[in-house]
């Protein structure tokens, strides 16, 4: 005889699991109060939820930057290459999580002030947003050149072929260079943006309420720091792996024949 | 080649067994042997624990434990801690003391040997913007509020009272900033500091200290490493302390360094009299 | 595959000629920050009410100390600059040891050295760096001798695991791009693996990591004030102190601007001379 399934078993369940892990704290000493504490657990959870949307955003943000650097940087005018290179090697050269406190502590104050609902003139931008901002123009940099590198191996016959069919340079640049650079220079594009993945952490240090952030408030209240630190690198670890497949499976659809294996 | 290898990892492995058979000595007698009091304290928490123009840490604090190293006889070494790092160096035995501006806490009785009596106590305020007009506890639901990562009453504010996500810094300097560029209704925070920065400090002409009730007076300790307390070094501290309290050296202290005398020193010093 | 050939350096260059913008850049960036500071001693004059120094005062005033710490104590950005080499060479050495395990003939050993280095490549810095910090003693107790671990030190060891992992990386692609037909010789010749690896590969492949090598460093010398995160007394630490001390708004960017052109004074010499070497021995196949 078949058991009915009971919808109302499964909060049980979940509850039986979360005592589990109670009575693994009582009697071995593991405290896993991030899972089985309710407010603990929806902190941790909405902690990785933001360190989710930090990467992609920044991901996505830095990608464009990179594109536009990269036209940008072959451009006639001298002046416009002139600043790119140095946002390049500003940007390159010093580190991120200063870069991260100049914007928000020196330049944050600086933008104009909305008055909010609770009454005070608050800076435009909070700290998610400057961690955006500080994030994707880091990792923008580094792209700039990434996509600078794989324009540079496309052949010169191929963009004298577009130049015959009557292309304009921004034609060129967007139906044949671009197309051919992103391939080639997929392999180092994917190693720049789980390094990207993994800068977001430093947002801990501006107070983005991020995994990293969460997880040493939970560990400063209930000092189990190392049971955090293997939820920490788990989730990171998936997360990385997350990037790692989708880029592998978008190298793969975007193979060209005749090159590499 | 083969036989060297395999000594070396002989010798590693034998040193990492020995590593954890060393017993454990009198914390004591081998700071006398070391010559050095190394203490933790804050330097970020004036008048308690700062950094003057040239980089040396002073404060109520630091002087309290140059009187313990006097009194031992050694030299003092003082290692700036944070709130969320002071109870793991004390653990490490990074340090051998800590008189770093610590609540006591039931919780934290657990983990460190908080030495009775306790030298001082402070209850919780908000220095608030006057234009969010925060009242009380109860007007924070919801709002971002400033405050210092790995204090003890994050985990109260948040879960109870505002709801959303706090706004903590490592750093009181972060902190202060953030509360004067708007980014927070207000900054949570020991009261005691709370009025000594707002009487002195013109930067806070429009914040006013809101004094937050629902966080009982808590007394601040000193602490030893946990198995200590009952031994010869906790013992050593207490009757440190409970002299400090009788002779009016805190007293002293806290007039040369905040100013005046709170009324909680003042009980805490009768009644150690008393005793 | 072509990535494999020659090892890309990871966020690297690949030769091009700016030599042009060598001077413009630099003079771009020092001009901006010039900028900023004059813009807030203009700001600070106006706002000024009882005349303190002024910015230019200020930022020779605290100088000293973020660059090279406390009296007395080491500190500052030479601290930062020492934790640098130590951790790239701490992970240079362990990092050619698992970069060599990866190519080890035993399972094991390949797996084991595959994994440290898939988990180690793969965390966040400042996550193993509060790892380290955290749950490392504070000495170690070798029989009856203690060896003090400072802190400074752990966050060395912290910043060393991840370029131990890259360094592994690094040493696998440049060994696997050596033709196989230097192995084939080696062996027609009775070497055995070792003396081929030592006396053959090895040095083959020195000219082919120092790029990548050097890219990391410049990464890691970048990554550094994060020890500022963990309690260290860094450069970036004092400028904060600093900064409290002072007590001024106007002061902000003028000082961190001034620890990124610190940085920025140390490390661009650092790539042009990395994008400068790997012109030079650029493989050509």
């Amino acid at each position: 005889m078949q058991r009915p399934t009971d919808r109302n078993h499964r909060p049980h369940l979940m509850e039986a699991f979360w005592d589990f892990l109670r009575s693994l704290n009582d009697a071995y000493g593991i405290n896993l109060v991030q899972f089985y504490d309710d407010f603990e657990r929806t902190r941790l959870l909405r902690g990785m939820w933001t360190t989710i949307k930090l990467a992609v955003i920044c991901i996505g943000l830095s990608v464009i930057i990179g594109i536009i650097g990269a036209w940008l940087q072959g451009s006639r005018h001298r002046i416009l290459k002139a600043i790119v290179q140095g946002y390049i090697q500003f940007f390159r050269n010093t580190p991120p999580l200063v870069q991260m406190y100049f914007f928000y502590f020196a330049l944050g104050p600086q933008m104009p002030r909305v008055v909010n609902e609770y009454g005070i003139a608050q800076p435009m931008l909070g700290s998610f947003e400057w961690a955006v901002i500080s994030l994707s123009f880091f990792a923008g940099a580094f792209n700039v050149e990434i996509f600078r590198s794989g324009i540079e191996a496309v052949q010169k016959s191929t963009i004298e072929a577009a130049e015959s069919l009557c292309f304009n340079r921004w034609q060129t640049y967007w139906y044949v260079i671009l197309p051919l650079a992103v391939r080639f220079c997929l392999p180092a594009l994917n190693n720049n943006l789980v390094n990207l993945a993994k800068t977001t952490t430093q947002a801990y240090a501006i107070a983005v309420p991020e995994t990293l952030y969460v997880a040493s408030q939970i560990w400063s209240d209930h000092i189990n720091v190392f049971e955090m630190m293997i939820t920490l690198l788990t989730f990171y670890l998936l997360l990385v792996g997350v990037i790692v497949w989708l880029m592998t499976r978008l190298e793969r659809a975007l193979a060209i024949p005749g090159y590499g294996r | 080649m083969k036989r060297k290898f395999s000594a070396a990892i002989a010798a590693l492995f034998g040193a990492v067994m020995a590593m954890g058979a060393t017993a454990q000595a009198d914390q004591l007698a081998e700071i006398k042997q070391k010559g050095t009091l190394v203490v933790g304290v804050k330097t970020d928490y004036p008048p308690w624990g700062m950094r003057d123009a040239n980089g040396n840490i002073v404060g109520m604090e630091p002087d309290m434990a140059a009187d313990v190293a006097k009194r031992l006889g050694v030299k003092l070494e003082l290692v700036p801690v944070v709130s969320s790092n002071r109870i793991q160096f004390l653990q490490q035995g990074k340090i051998d003391l800590m008189i770093a501006t610590m609540s006591d806490t039931p919780e934290r009785r657990k983990v460190v040997g908080i030495i009775d009596p306790v030298y001082y106590a402070s209850g919780v305020a908000l220095l608030a913007n006057k234009a969010a007009n925060i009242k009380s506890v109860e007007d924070l639901k919801g709002k971002p509020v400033c405050a210092l990562q790995g204090a003890y009453y994050n985990n109260d504010m948040q879960s109870k009272y505002t709801q959303t996500d706090l706004v903590a810094f490592k750093g009181i300097p972060e902190a202060e900033q953030a509360l004067l560029d708007g980014r927070c209704v207000g900054f949570i925070y020991d009261d005691v500091v709370l009025i000594w920065k707002k009487a002195q400090d013109p930067k806070f002409a429009n914040f006013e200290v809101v004094p937050l009730p629902q966080w009982p007076v808590v007394p601040w300790g000193i602490a030893v490493k946990l198995e200590e307390r009952d031994g010869p070094w906790g013992k050593f501290m207490a009757e440190t302390i409970t002299d400090w309290l009788k002779s009016g050296t805190l007293l002293e202290l806290e007039k040369k360094w905040v100013g005046d005398n709170t009324a909680w020193l003042k009980e805490a010093s009768e009644k150690a009299k008393g005793n | 595959m072509r990535a494999e050939l020659i090892p890309a350096p990871a966020q690297g260059e690949t030769g091009f000629t700016a030599a042009a913008f060598n001077r413009r850049a630099f003079a771009c960036v020092i001009a901006a920050f010039l900028l900023v500071v004059v813009a807030s001693e203009a700001v600070a004059q106006i706002r000024t009410t009882g005349g303190s120094q002024g910015i230019i005062d200020a930022l020779i005033k605290w100088a000293p100390l973020i660059l090279l710490g406390p009296p007395g104590e080491f500190g500052g950005f030479a601290l930062n600059i020492a934790v640098s080499f130590l951790a790239m060479a701490i992970g240079t050495a362990a990092g050619l040891a698992v970069g060599l395990g990866q190519i080890s003939l035993y399972p094991p050993v390949r797996a084991v050295s595959w994994a440290v280095t898939q988990f180690f490549r793969n965390s966040p810095w400042l996550v193993l760096l509060f790892f380290v910090m955290l749950l490392v003693p504070f000495q170690l107790k070798i029989g009856g001798i203690s060896i003090p671990l400072p802190g400074w030190l752990k966050a060395t060891f912290g910043l060393a695991l991840p370029i131990m992992a890259n360094m592994s990386e690094i040493v696998r692609g440049a060994v696997n791009s050596i033709p196989t037909s230097q192995w084939e010789s080696a062996e027609s010749l009775a070497f055995t693996r070792m003396q081929t690896l030592w006396r053959i590969i090895l040095p083959q492949c020195v000219k082919r990591m120092i790029p990548p090598w050097m890219n990391w460093y410049a990464i890691l010398t970048m990554t550094t004030p994060l020890i500022s995160i963990v309690g260290v007394n860094d450069a970036m630490t004092l400028t904060q102190d600093a900064l409290a001390a002072e007590q001024k708004t106007e002061l902000l960017m003028p000082m961190y601007g001034m620890l990124l052109v610190f940085f920025f004074i140390y490390c661009y010499p650092i790539a042009r001379w990395t994008i400068y070497l790997e012109r030079k021995y650029a493989v050509k196949i």
